[in-house]
C-alpha cells in the first residue's frame, strides 16, 4: 500500500502546482479552469445536430444555432489539454491500465449502477451551479465569488451530510 | 496589464492554443495528485485519504493569493476577469445534487475525465452518466428556468456578501485551510493507524503555511487604495491637464462634428436623466459622472481612436466625469468647453449673419459658421441623422461585453 502511495505527487505540491495553473488561466484569458462545461458543448452539439426539430424548441441548445461553434469553445480546449496531460503522467508514472475503481465490499455492478447514477447527478448539478467543482468550486474560490463559494459549501457539506448513508460503496 | 488576451497584450487568435496548454498542466497535476482513483477520492469524506482537501484548498489558497496580489499591484484588471456570477438556490442546489453525485460517483467531472483516460471503467461510466445528466437538464430547461436564473445577486464577492475586507476574509480563509489541514492530518493518521515514527518522517510545512500567512498579513496593513489599472494617472497630473487647454474641445468642433454626422465623437451627457431626456446633443448618450466607471461602459471607453466628449450645462459636471475617466486611464477623453450654455448662446444669441464688413476675415467665417449651424439646427437637419446616429452609438453601449463567458 505505502509504496504505492509515494508514487502520487506530494499533495500540497499538486495543490501549489494546480494553483499556479489557475493563475496562469486567470492571467493569461481571465477566466478559471474548468470540466463540465465541455460535456454540456458535446451534449449540445450531438443532440442538435442529431435531433434539429427538438433542440430548435429548447432555449438550452441555443447556443448550437449561433454562429459561434460550441465545440470551438475555450472550455473544450481546455479538456482536450486535460486528456492529453493525464495521458502524458499516466503514461510516464505507468499507471495506464483498465480497471475498475471500487469499495472493498461492492460488486462491479453495483459499482457501476451507482457511477453512472452518480454521473448523472454531477452533470445535472453542475447546470444549476454554473459549473462543477473546478469551474465553480475552485475556480469560484480563487476570485473569491459568492456563487462559486456557496456551490463549494454545499458540495462538500451535502458529501459529508450524506456519506454515512452511502458508506458501504467505499468503506 | 493583465489579464493578457482580454486586454489584446497576447492575439486572442492564441486563446485556444492557451486553452489547449493550460489544459494539459491541469490534467497532468490532476493525474499526478491521484484524482485517477475514486476510492481516494471519496476518502474525503470517510477520513481514510483527505488528498481531495489538500489539493483542492492549497490550488484555491495559491490562486487566490496571487491574484489578490496581482490586481492590487494593478497587473491584473478583476473588471476583465470572470467572475462566477451568483444565482442564490441555482448555486446552492446544484451543489447539493453534485455533493450527492460525488459521493455515489467517486469522481468530479475533472476528475473523472482523467480517470476514465487512465482506463477506469468505472469512470467511462461515470462520464456517459454526466451525458445523460446534462441531457435532462436540457430536456425540462423550461422547468428548472426560473430557479436556474432565478434570485441572480450579480457578479458579487463574497466578502462583500460578508461585510468583511478582502484582505481579513483571505487571511481567514488560509488559517482556516492551514487548520483543516493539520486535524485531517491527525484524523488520517488514527484511522490508518499510522505510527510516531512513520509521522516523523513527514516533511514539515511550517515554512509555506508560515510564509502565506505572513504575506496575507501584509496585505492587511497595506493601504486601502486600490488601483484597477496600471496606467492609472496621478492627482497632481490630472490637475495640471484640467487646468490646461489639452483636455477641452471647443463648440465649434462639436457643432462641425454634429453637421457633418461623422462619429468619431462619442457625445457623453453627464447631466441628470432627466434632463437628458428633455433635450441633449444629437446622437448623445447619457453617463453621469459617478456612473463612468461602471463595467459595462468599459468597451466604449476602451475605442481608443474616438473622441469622447463630456458635457452638461456648464462645465463642472463634465469635470467631474473627465476627471474620473482620466484617472482610470481612459484615454482620448475631452470637456465641452463652456458645456451647452456656451454652445447655445452662441448659436442662437450671436450667431445673426453680420451685414457689416467691419469684421476681420476670421471673425466673419465664424460667424458664417454660426450662421449655417444654427439654421441647420432650426430646419431640424438632425432630427434625420439623429436616429441614425443613436443607433450607431447604441450597439456598443447595450451589449454588456463581459469578456468572457466563463462556467465549467
Amino acid at each position: 500500500m505505502s509504496t504505492i502511495r509515494n508514487n502520487y505527487m506530494n499533495p500540497y505540491l499538486a495543490g501549489f502546482l494546480l494553483g499556479m495553473v489557475l493563475l496562469a488561466s486567470y492571467v493569461i484569458a481571465g477566466r478559471g479552469l474548468g470540466a463540465s462545461g465541455a460535456a454540456r458543448s458535446v451534449v449540445v452539439t450531438t443532440v442538435a445536430s442529431a435531433a434539429p426539430e427538438y433542440a430548435e424548441k429548447s432555449p438550452f441548445y441555443a447556443e448550437y444555432f449561433t454562429e459561434v461553434n460550441p465545440m470551438g469553445s475555450w472550455l473544450v480546449f481546455l479538456v482536450v489539454g486535460l486528456i492529453l496531460g493525464a495521458f502524458l503522467s499516466g503514461a510516464m508514472a505507468n499507471r495506464l491500465r483498465f480497471a475498475t475503481d471500487r469499495g472493498p465490499n461492492i460488486t462491479v455492478r453495483t459499482r457501476m449502477f451507482f457511477a453512472l447514477g452518480g454521473g448523472l447527478l454531477f452533470g445535472l448539478g453542475a447546470q444549476f451551479g454554473r459549473g462543477c467543482t473546478s469551474g465553480s468550486a475552485l475556480s469560484g474560490m480563487a476570485v473569491l465569488s459568492t456563487g462559486g463559494m456557496l456551490t463549494m459549501m454545499a458540495i462538500f457539506g451535502t458529501g459529508y451530510l450524506i456519506a454515512y448513508f452511502f458508506r458501504k460503496l467505499w468503506i | 496589464m493583465a489579464p493578457l488576451i482580454p486586454q489584446g497584450i497576447i492575439n486572442p487568435e492564441l486563446n485556444l492554443f492557451f486553452a489547449l496548454l493550460l489544459g494539459i498542466g491541469f490534467g497532468y497535476v490532476l493525474e499526478q495528485a491521484g484524482f485517477s482513483s475514486a476510492k481516494k477520492l471519496a476518502g474525503v469524506f470517510y477520513g481514510y485519504d483527505f488528498v481531495v482537501l489538500r489539493v483542492f484548498f492549497t490550488a484555491g489558497i495559491t490562486a487566490m493569493t496571487g491574484i489578490l496580489f496581482f490586481s492590487y499591484l494593478g497587473w491584473l484588471d478583476m473588471d476583465f476577469v470572470f467572475v462566477n456570477p451568483t444565482f442564490l438556490y441555482s448555486a446552492i442546489l446544484g451543489g447539493i445534487i453534485m455533493g450527492f453525485g460525488f459521493i455515489m460517483g467517486g469522481y468530479c467531472p475533472g476528475t473523472g475525465i482523467v480517470a476514465a483516460v487512465t482506463g477506469k471503467t468505472d469512470a467511462m461510466v461515470f462520464i456517459i452518466g454526466m451525458f445523460i445528466g446534462i441531457f435532462v437538464f436540457g430536456h425540462f430547461y423550461q422547468s428548472f428556468e426560473s430557479i436556474y436564473t432565478g434570485h441572480f445577486l450579480g457578479n458579487i464577492f463574497v466578502y462583500d456578501s460578508l461585510g468583511m475586507s478582502r484582505a481579513w476574509f483571505a487571511l481567514t480563509l488560509a488559517v482556516v485551510a492551514i487548520m483543516a489541514f493539520t486535524i485531517t492530518q491527525m484524523i488520517e493518521d488514527r484511522i490508518k493507524k499510522v505510527s510516531p515514527e512513520q509521522i516523523k518522517t513527514r516533511p514539515s510545512y511550517m515554512l509555506p503555511s508560515f510564509l502565506v500567512v505572513i504575506a496575507l498579513i501584509v496585505f492587511l496593513f497595506l493601504p486601502e487604495e486600490r488601483r484597477s489599472n496600471i496606467r492609472e494617472a496621478r492627482p497632481p497630473e490630472l490637475l495640471a491637464q484640467v487646468h490646461g487647454e489639452d483636455a477641452y474641445i471647443s463648440t465649434h468642433r462639436v457643432i462641425l462634428e454634429i453637421k457633418h454626422g461623422r462619429d468619431d465623437l462619442i457625445l457623453i451627457d453627464t447631466r441628470d436623466q432627466s434632463e437628458f431626456e428633455r433635450f441633449s446633443l444629437p446622437g448623445a448618450i447619457n453617463i453621469r459622472a459617478d456612473e463612468i466607471l461602471q463595467r459595462r461602459w468599459r468597451p466604449l471607453f476602451k475605442q481608443d481612436h474616438r473622441r469622447k466628449v463630456f458635457f452638461g450645462n456648464g462645465s463642472s459636471s463634465a469635470m467631474q466625469a473627465w476627471l474620473t475617466a482620466a484617472r482610470a486611464g481612459y484615454d482620448n477623453v475631452y470637456i465641452l468647453n463652456g458645456g451647452l450654455n456656451r454652445m447655445f448662446s452662441e448659436l442662437f444669441v450671436e450667431s445673426e449673419m453680420p451685414d457689416t464688413t467691419a469684421y476681420n476675415l476670421q471673425d466673419r467665417s465664424n460667424a458664417r459658421f454660426l450662421y449655417e449651424a444654427r439654421q441647420f439646427f432650426l430646419e431640424g437637419g438632425l432630427v434625420d441623422q439623429e436616429e441614425d446616429r443613436r443607433q450607431r452609438i447604441k450597439a456598443p453601449e447595450e451589449s454588456e461585453i463581459i469578456p468572457v463567458i466563463g462556467g465549467c
